[in-house]
């Protein structure tokens, strides 16, 4: 009698235990293509590094918010990515791709979407990432109806939810192109901004990345013994090394609390940075930029 | 036999009870609290468990990282189920306001919502906690971040 119920209660416990979804003790990096040795890293660091990463939608936001108008052309052309072939260039191709349909949804390009989702679905596929990206309701949402909101709202979260997966997943090397597509495709599309009409609000976005790129690269870094990370992080570190051109000032200032029409507290500190730098040497950071995400793109 | 059964039943109610208490609110959930951010655009949101307090003691929630763009006005959404909505709150601090000085609260601001114009590109932190003597029955909760558009 006692072993049947040492049975039953067995058989409970390990049904219940595989809904578990803890933190990971350890995380290893391999890319599956990829068969270079696996880096040991601090799981905590890494994911937190990569989770505070800017969301693929927001500099399309600004963008569009700064009423720039739309062109589709500076976009990464979706029969290139079909062309990703390694889990590198696919991973970094979904946050690339992931960006750009940030910005077709804010503009509300409807074809361009569709055609956006096919590829980011096909990339998700051959990640295994697939079941975070709904791509059915998605498709529907964009040729169907005119809720926008639903459409932005579940594009980010399979983004995110893609993201979180492949961090749970032990695959945080995939994680981490994501977002370097992300920012990537984000910043590329500022600096062709910049290029149309020049503006002190989009200079200082670029030239304010300095410690952006910073966090980005403490992230890349961990997978610096992997070859093709090597080779790319090579050009962020050229990156990093054009904005130590760029001076980030930190003025002192009373804070100002305001409220809006609908009594919502808005909170504006003090405290804020001056961002210094020359024409010349922006020139060269954009250009970097533009090279970096072109190379990437042609891998 | 009985006994065993009062036994299963027992250690199955505490095993998946547990399971549970982990769960994160709803997709449903987030995207309605996402609307309530008005014409701001979803970017994120930070979903959690929350477990019941059991010492005066013990601090519960969940703390993230996000980098925040200077020059951009956020809004900061703090929702959570109904009979818990003044249990919990949400807070925007970083390295130089740590949580305890932070930049703001949806408790100190007096709103489940509050704007805030980023002055400085960089790592800033939002935690979902139960507020002081709170917390006496678990719940979940969704804070969300959204664009509101560029502060020129």
């Amino acid at each position: 009698m006692i072993k049947k119920l040492i049975f039953i209660i067995s058989v409970i416990i390990v049904f219940a235990s595989c809904g578990g979804g803890g933190d990971d003790a350890t995380i290893t990096g391999p890319d599956t293509q990829d068969t270079s040795r696996a880096v040991q890293i601090d799981p905590a660091k890494i994911n937190g590094l990569i989770e505070s990463f800017p969301s693929p939608i927001e500099m399309a936001a600004t963008i569009e918010d700064m009423k720039v108008p739309y062109s589709k052309k500076h976009l990464v052309p979706t029969d290139v990515a079909n062309d990703f072939d390694s889990n590198f260039e696919k991973a970094l191709g979904l946050g690339m791709l992931s960006a750009d349909l940030g910005y077709l949804n804010v503009y509300n390009r409807k074809n361009a979407i569709v055609e956006y989702l096919t590829s980011i679905k096909r990339l998700a596929d051959a990640l295994d990432v697939d079941q975070f990206f709904e791509f059915q309701t998605l498709k529907r949402l964009a040729t169907n109806s005119n809720n926008l909101d639903s459409l932005m709202f579940l594009s980010v979260t399979s983004y995110h939810d893609m993201d979180e997966h492949l961090r749970k997943t032990r695959r945080s090397n995939l994680s981490a192109l994501m977002i370097t597509g992300v920012w990537t495709e984000g910043q590329y599309l500022a600096c062709k901004v910049n290029q149309f009409k020049r503006d002190t609000t989009t200079e200082e976005i670029i030239a304010g990345q300095k410690d952006i790129v910073k966090e980005l690269l403490s992230v890349l870094e961990f997978f610096d013994n992997k070859p093709k990370f090597k080779k790319m992080n090579d050009q962020f570190r050229e990156l990093l090394k054009l904005y130590d051109t760029v001076e980030i000032k930190v003025v002192e200032g009373e804070d100002k609390i305001s409220y809006t029409q609908d009594s919502i507290q808005v909170i504006e500190p003090g405290e804020h940075t001056e961002i210094i730098y020359t024409e010349e040497n922006l020139n060269k950071i954009e250009n970097k930029i533009i090279k970096i995400r072109n190379n990437l793109i042609s891998l | 036999m009985k006994k065993i059964a009062i036994l299963i039943a027992i250690t199955s109610f505490f095993i998946f009870a547990s399971g549970e208490a982990q769960a994160q609110c709803k997709q449903q959930r987030v995207y309605q609290c996402a609307r309530k951010g008005g014409n701001a655009i979803y970017l994120r949101d930070f979903n959690t468990k929350l477990r019941a307090v059991r010492s005066e003691r013990s601090i519960n929630g969940t703390k993230w990282p996000v980098v925040l763009n200077r020059g951009t006005r956020y809004r900061f959404i703090l929702c959570s189920p109904s009979g818990h909505s003044n249990d919990v709150k949400l807070t925007l601090f970083d390295s130089k306001h740590p949580e305890m000085r932070p930049w703001n609260s949806t408790e100190k601001s007096g709103r489940n919502m509050f704007d805030f114009i980023c002055k400085r590109s960089g790592v800033y932190y939002v935690s979902i906690r139960f507020k002081q003597g709170k917390g006496r029955r678990k719940t979940c909760a969704v804070g969300i971040l959204s664009f509101v558009g560029k502060n020129q």
